[in-house]
């Protein structure tokens, strides 16, 4: 029946049920479609009927009406379903023909029904422009008011050295007029030399003051050194954290795929870029100037859509934003894949980044204060499991009792850990 | 009874010396290097003055400060196409093997992003059983010596490889058309592909070429003894894992002998107290080698004794066996050989003689006594033969002759430098300047290649396909790592291409391979699935068909004549040269790891020496004690109307008579450029010259000290004068005492019967010392006294721990080079090896026995100087040494800085970017493992020629989980903590337990003998666990109370019924 007389209320209605029965069963949950969709299909497709590198996804399911099955299939293993000759799949591999046959997803039908209701469900997000403006406006006002007191100060200065100049000419020819001996040859600094020694509470304080104010500055300045927050240098492609993986919700990994089981994450060679850019190759914000930079270094015409034979290949030279002293290890897969750390935790709000830049101070300081506030991925790691059943007596139950495991307490403190 | 312990810090002290006194006096006993910044000269050119200074200073810091605050731009390049298998930061393996026909192994290569940067023994496939020696662990570093030659020279000028094939095809052409003579020289090549290549070349040619094998170190007499008395030239396979009794007549079979690797490996089997049995091992040998000092028997003879020793053991023998003896006096050594020959004779089948001379009279005798004792078939296997030591001495002889006469017009020479090795090598390089073609095909411009006219460098073999044969059926499979670093090709591409074969090597040899060893065999279907199999295991085996052998004795009476007449040419001196643990045959002379590899005996670096018997040194008046202030002295020795000058090296256990010297040295001595470690460097750096200006050579080349005597070369040399100079020369050794001073809570060792009958407390008692205890002294067990609290990683977490069993550790160093390449260990040459600055993590301490020690412990009056002398013969025990991780590690807590601490899991950590260099840590340390950074050793002058960091090339091996360290700090082992971490992170990765095994240190996994076991002391189950509540488990100086996570095992040696 559900084959025969398939329509999209009935559909809906069906996958409405089995959103609930997986729901109930803890299976696939909605969200998981969504972070399936970031995982498997966003760095090809858009949730709207936008073609990216395939077909935006928004009525795949209309489209394929009365192939279900062979849509499982064809996300699976295309090129099955392409030998199958079916005349719809056909048309869909001639039409998408430049970004060559789709490659095989491991994912299971209620996976798949699970991304396709968060494609149904989805609604492109409103460009809150009003906001993006406001905040650049706010930086501004924030740089504009520090120069403005600056200027304000400058002032003030000016007018308090002209009246305090008017002041002693005015007593001066006051003075003379009453014929008493005058004072000339009195500088700036021999007044305020003179008030200095009438007030010399006040002048030591200051003294005092501005000192301390000295070291503490020196002090902050000196640990610094080294210290580059903020750091975003300029690229030799104007690539754009924010379309890529704000916009197009590419996920993290899918480009900087070593983070998963590397010590680097890795920067993606060009061949990754060109999964999508093969298609793509005029962006929203640099036109085709800044994609035809990475069709430059492997080697593609964009014209004819083919890679050129015995193309001299260049490397991109990236500039490295995040460095580390050599005197440290830090694996990236440790704190991704065991520690199930966000990117966002150290790396920032990338998504809102055009140019990727360094989010957090870098320091060891950081460092060991995460360790020491961060619990220990425990749930279901067989590693963990062995170790704490390691723990016989009593009394080293008690390390299980806690109910907060930092990794401080598992010895990330130690110099060992990170320094070899 | 008064105590009669003494302390005392040093030889120097105990002998009293003048050096010592003087030393007292000053406030460092050591000289501090502030002399040598002093003495540098530039320092007093300088025309700064002291407000100069001052103002640079200030500048300096300002500027410093000011560019620190600059963001340095640093690039990061990703690959354009990224291969599959390459992910940035994690380490792809690679099955491979190396043969260089000297050494061989099954080996597994790490590369990181592609650069090949560590060797491990592949454990799991192979004929090796996962053994590496030093050598072949240290190969690793010529892929990145900056001697390589980058592409084909003519002359000594570059040029390409099409200009080079069309030259020498036109050449060839003209000489073969002209009737000319053509000759491949090659080591012996167990390669089936390499070999079907060469005679493909050879065929391509026609009967003009002929193809001649030479090895610098020659096994020629096997294969002509097996010829005479089977009828069939090979060279069988040994199977020292199923020989109760081992007889070795100076075959250094543990270092470099035939296939050493395979030999260490299976003969560690046998050697496993917790058996119940061990193997009896009798050594006859007039040099102290590898082999003897791991010998339960240790017999003494003299060179041209070497032949009577077998007769001997064969009349003994014969006799009991009703078979007539030889006709020879063995009355000289009787006495000496006949316990070996009746422990033979009590387990015939399963023994084993092997024999090092390379002497077809003496390997006859040998076969002949393994006949007897019906070995073949069991211990020893002629079906599946050794392919190595194929030379055939007595071509390569005529090959110089025929060159020097003109009668040859071209020569290939491939895997070999006669030249430099050859005993008549002037009439080699007579000859070589005649011809009308030379090519070599090395990968350095070698004594040979530099005076061929073309040099075709070959890949190295990190970047070559190949195949091996090393045992006849065990193919093996050799695989790039890399793809070539310059502009070389593979000799076998060059054969190809000249002989008209359009296939690359790799089609060739996966064409050869289908044609020749799929269908012997049965375990893969398709030719594909057999192809992967064997380059994913990097080995594989194939089936062989042997014939029964027929034993003749026809050519006994006459060997006997030989011994005869060699048992009395000795002389007052006799000699024989070796091939050493670290530099081998000579081809590794250029790499600085091994030039500083302690000798396992004589524990001496950098240098090639005269061994010398210690009453003989006392006789010619020579130093007895060589340390850093204390230089050799120098020898002249004259043979065969050569003389050579070297310095004498007093050596426990030598021959009284006989003396010793490394094969292997005096490379380069033309001044070719082989590579810079190969040369000597002087005290601030640099090499030193000789008249010529070219850089002086370490050492001096004995191979032409080499006869060729009955078809093959023999290594021992007679009627040998030895005259004493007045010069001195000063060697590095790093281990300058001989004697462990009866300090047996240092090293323990018993018998086998002992261990085996008596509780442990005979041969394993636990320290005690005497404390009071209410108004008694008592004996307290040192582990109940604690002046510290414990750690808490009893039960928590890991405990990471380290077994060294000294009964299977047989010091062959493969530990130290593997440690050296994990752990970034810097190089630092000659002068700071003397003045006992090496770097190692690992060193293995040798301690020689004492014949005092046995009063000692008898209760006797002893003499502490005495003690320190060694035995004429003495045993001889290798004890790894590292850091020991203790619990309660005294370096922790004199630590100012709090640089070094201990972690949760047991580890003694160091911090580099902590560390200010005080050194109180390393005064502290009882086992004085931990090592000063005193230098910058990859920038600073002085180690421009010995460090490979400093070079851009060199510094590719470097392991980039690893720091490098600066100067300054303090460095020791870190019981390879990168990758404790990173197996543990696999683990926590994969979601479950650290399998027992899954990690190891380097020196665990490289160790042939398995003597090393790396675990964690916590998992109940673990081999290290159960190792270290084992019945022959102690920490070294348990007194001292450091409670170490380093084990030991007792000694072993099966020595009770025979005690010599």
């Amino acid at each position: 029946m559900f084959k025969r007389n398939f329509n999209p209320v009935k559909n809906l209605l069906v996958s409405g049920l089995l959103f609930v029965a997986f729901g109930l069963t803890g299976k696939v949950l909605a969200q998981d479609g969504a972070a399936l969709f970031k995982g498997n299909c966003a760095s090809c497709h858009k949730p709207t009927t936008e073609v990216l590198t395939g077909p935006g996804l928004k009525g795949v399911r209309e489209r394929w009406e009365g192939r279900e099955n062979l849509l499982y299939e064809w996300i699976r293993n295309p090129q099955k379903v392409i030998d199958s000759g079916d005349p719809y799949v056909k048309a869909l591999v001639e039409e998408y023909a430049s970004a060559g046959i789709m490659t095989p997803q491991a994912v299971t039908n209620e996976e798949i029904d699970a991304i396709l209701d968060y494609v149904e469900a989805y609604t492109p997000p409103k460009r809150e422009k009003k906001d993006d403006d406001q905040l650049a406006a706010n930086e501004e006002g924030g740089s504009n008011a520090t120069t403005w007191l600056l200027v304000l100060a400058g002032i003030l200065l000016i007018i308090i050295f002209s009246v305090a100049g008017t002041r002693r000419s005015l007593s001066e020819v006051l003075r003379a007029k009453e014929g008493e001996e005058t004072e000339t040859n009195y500088t700036y600094w021999d007044t305020v030399k003179q008030w200095m020694w009438h007030n010399k509470v006040l002048t030591s304080i200051i003294v005092i003051v501005l000192l301390v104010m000295g070291a503490v500055d020196t002090w902050d300045r000196l640990a610094g050194i080294g210290v580059y927050k903020g750091y975003q240098p300029e690229q030799p492609i104007a690539f754009s954290h924010k379309v890529h993986a704000g916009q197009n919700e590419i996920n993290c990994v899918y480009c900087h795929s070593g983070a998963e089981k590397s010590k680097h994450a890795g920067i993606p060679s060009v061949n990754v870029c060109m999964n999508c850019h093969k298609a793509v190759s005029e962006g929203t914000n640099t036109g085709k100037e800044e994609i035809a930079k990475i069709y430059d270094a492997i080697g593609f015409d964009p014209e004819t859509k083919t890679y050129i034979e015995g193309y001299e290949q260049k490397p991109v030279k990236w500039v490295k934003v995040h460095n580390l002293p050599d005197h440290v290890y830090f694996n990236h897969s440790q704190h991704v894949t065991v520690g199930q750390v966000e990117c966002e935790t150290c790396h920032g709000e990338v998504k809102e980044l055009t140019v990727g830049k360094q989010n957090e101070t870098l320091t060891m300081g950081w460092c060991i204060d995460c360790h020491n506030k961060t619990e220990v991925q425990m749930a279901g790691n067989g590693y963990y499991d062995e170790i704490h059943a390691r723990l016989t007596t009593k009394e080293l139950k008690k390390y299980l009792e806690d109910e907060k495991i930092s990794v401080k307490d598992l010895g990330g403190w130690e110099c060992a850990k990170c320094h070899y | 009874m008064a105590n009669k312990t003494k302390y005392f810090t040093g030889l120097e002290e105990l002998h009293n010396t003048e050096e010592f006194k003087q030393a007292q006096e000053n406030e460092f006993v050591e000289d501090l290097p502030v002399d040598e910044f002093l003495s540098d000269n530039s320092l007093s050119e300088s025309s700064t003055g002291r407000r100069d200074f001052l103002k640079f200073l200030g500048f300096s810091v300002s500027a410093a400060t000011l560019a620190a605050c600059e963001t340095p731009v640093i690039k990061s390049i990703p690959y354009v196409e990224k291969p599959e298998e390459i992910t940035p930061g994690v380490a792809n393996w690679y099955a491979s093997t190396y043969s260089d026909g000297f050494d061989f192994a099954n080996i597994l290569v790490k590369t990181r992003e592609g650069r090949p940067i560590y060797i491990k023994g592949n454990n799991k496939f192979g004929v090796a059983g996962g053994a590496v020696n030093a050598r072949i662990n240290a190969s690793i570093l010529s892929l990145y010596d900056t001697a390589r030659l980058t592409g084909p020279m003519a002359g000594g000028d570059e040029i390409s490889w099409k200009k080079a094939d069309k030259e020498i095809g036109k050449k060839l052409t003209s000489i073969v058309e002209n009737g000319g003579q053509v000759r491949i020289l090659t080591n012996t090549i167990n390669s089936p592909s390499t070999n079907a290549a060469i005679d493909g070349f050879v065929a391509a040619i026609g009967e003009q070429a002929k193809r001649v094998t030479y090895d610098e170190v020659s096994y020629a007499a096997i294969a002509l003894a097996n010829e005479k008395t089977f009828g069939k030239a090979f060279v069988p396979s040994y199977h020292f894992d199923r020989a109760k009794t081992v007889v070795s007549i100076a075959a250094d079979f543990q270092n470099a002998w035939l296939l050493s690797t395979k030999y260490v490996a299976d003969f560690a089997k046998t050697r496993q107290p917790e058996h119940g049995q061990m193997s009896r091992h009798f050594q006859f040998e007039s040099l102290h080698s590898l082999t003897g000092s791991n010998a339960d028997v240790r017999v003494q003879v003299k060179p041209s004794e070497e032949g009577l020793v077998a007769a001997a053991i064969y009349n003994v023998i014969a006799k009991a066996k009703g078979i007539t003896a030889l006709a020879i006096n063995t009355d000289a050594v009787n006495a000496r050989a006949e316990k070996a020959a009746k422990e033979l004779l009590a387990t015939a089948g399963e023994s084993l003689v092997v024999a090092g001379t390379n002497d077809v009279s003496v390997q006859v005798i040998v076969n002949g006594i393994n006949q007897m004792l019906g070995n073949y078939g069991t211990t020893i296997d002629h079906t599946r033969a050794t392919k190595l030591g194929a030379s055939n001495d007595a071509d390569v002889m005529q090959l110089a002759k025929d060159m020097k006469q003109g009668k040859v017009d071209a020569l290939f020479v491939y895997g070999c430098n006669p030249s430099y090795a050859l005993p008549n090598a002037a009439d080699f390089n007579a000859g070589l300047a005649k011809l009308k073609l030379s090519v070599s095909f090395a990968g350095v411009a070698d004594e040979t290649a530099s005076k061929c006219q073309y040099i075709l460098p070959d890949n190295h073999y990190l970047e070559s396909w190949n195949d091996f044969e090393v045992i006849t059926g065990e193919l093996a499979m050799a695989q790039p790592a890399i793809s070539t670093l310059f502009a070389t090709r593979q000799a076998q591409e060059s054969f190809l291409k000249w002989s008209g074969d359009k296939r690359s090597y790799l089609d060739f040899i996966k064409s050869n391979w289908e044609a020749n060893a799929f269908g012997n065999q049965s375990k893969y279907a398709s030719f594909s699935d057999f192809w992967n199999y064997s380059v994913h295991n990097g080995s594989t085996r194939i089936s062989v068909s042997g014939e029964a052998l027929e034993y003749t004795n026809n050519y006994l009476s006459e060997a006997v004549q030989l011994i005869n007449t060699t048992s009395k040419s000795g002389g007052q001196f006799e000699l024989k040269v070796y091939p050493s643990v670290a530099i081998g045959n000579g081809s590794h002379a250029a790499n600085p790891w091994l030039q500083e590899l302690p000798d396992s005996v004589t524990k001496v670096t950098w240098d090639n020496y005269i061994t010398m018997a210690p009453k003989d040194v006392e006789a010619f008046g020579f130093n007895m004690y060589i340390g850093e202030k204390k230089p050799a002295s120098v020898a002249k020795i004259t043979v065969k109307g050569m003389t050579m000058e070297l310095p004498v090296f007093p050596l426990a256990g030598q021959k009284p008579g006989t003396i010793g010297i490394a094969l292997g040295y005096g490379r380069g001595a033309n001044g070719e450029n082989i590579g810079k470690a190969a040369f000597q460097t002087g005290e601030y750096g640099g090499h030193l010259t000789d008249e010529n200006g070219n850089p002086m050579p370490i050492g001096v080349n004995v191979y032409p000290l080499a006869t060729l005597s009955n078809g093959a070369f023999d290594y021992n040399c007679y009627n040998l004068s030895v005259e004493a100079t007045d010069k001195e020369f000063p060697l590095a050794a790093t281990q300058t005492h001989h004697t462990v001073m009866g300090r047996e809570s240092v090293v323990k060792e018993t018998s086998l019967g002992t261990f085996l009958s008596a509780p442990k407390e005979t041969y394993n008692a636990p320290n005690t010392l005497l404390v009071h205890e209410g108004d008694s002294m008592v004996h307290k067990d040192v582990k109940e006294i604690d002046l510290w609290e414990q750690h808490p990683v009893e039960n928590i977490g890991h405990r990471w721990g380290l077994s060294i069993d000294l009964s299977t550790c047989i010091g062959c160093n493969a530990c130290v080079t593997a440690c050296h390449t994990e752990n970034n260990v810097p190089v630092v040459g000659k002068d700071e090896v003397r003045r006992s600055r090496d770097m190692h993590w690992l060193r293995i301490d040798r301690y020689f026995s004492s014949e005092e020690e046995a009063v000692r412990e008898a209760g006797g009056d002893f003499d502490y100087l005495k003690m320190e002398n060694p035995e004429d013969n003495p045993r001889t025990v290798y004890m790894p040494m590292m850091c020991q991780h203790c619990n309660h590690a005294p370096c922790e807590t004199v630590c100012p800085v709090a640089a070094t601490t201990h972690s949760n899991e047991g580890l003694n950590q160091m911090t580099y970017n902590r560390c200010i260099g005080t050194r109180y840590c390393a005064n502290n340390c009882p086992y004085k493992v931990r090592r000063f950074n005193w230098f910058n050793y990859k920038a600073y002058k002085k180690f421009t020629e010995v460090n490979p960091s400093q070079s851009e090339l060199g510094r590719m091996v470097l392991n980039p989980d690893v720091a490098v360290r600066s100067r300054g700090v303090m460095e020791k082992c870190s019981m390879c903590v990168q990758k404790i971490q990173a197996g543990k992170l696999a683990a926590k990765k994969a979601g479950e337990p650290v399998k027992d095994g899954d990690i190891q240190t380097a020196c665990s996994e490289t160790c042939p003998t398995n003597a090393i076991t790396f675990g964690d002391l916590n998992d109940k189950e673990s081999e290290i666990s159960k190792k270290s509540q084992g019945k022959r488990a102690y920490s070294s100086l348990e007194e001292v109370g450091t409670r170490p996570n380093v084990y030991y095992q007792v000694k072993v040696r099966n020595i009770n019924e025979v005690e010599a």
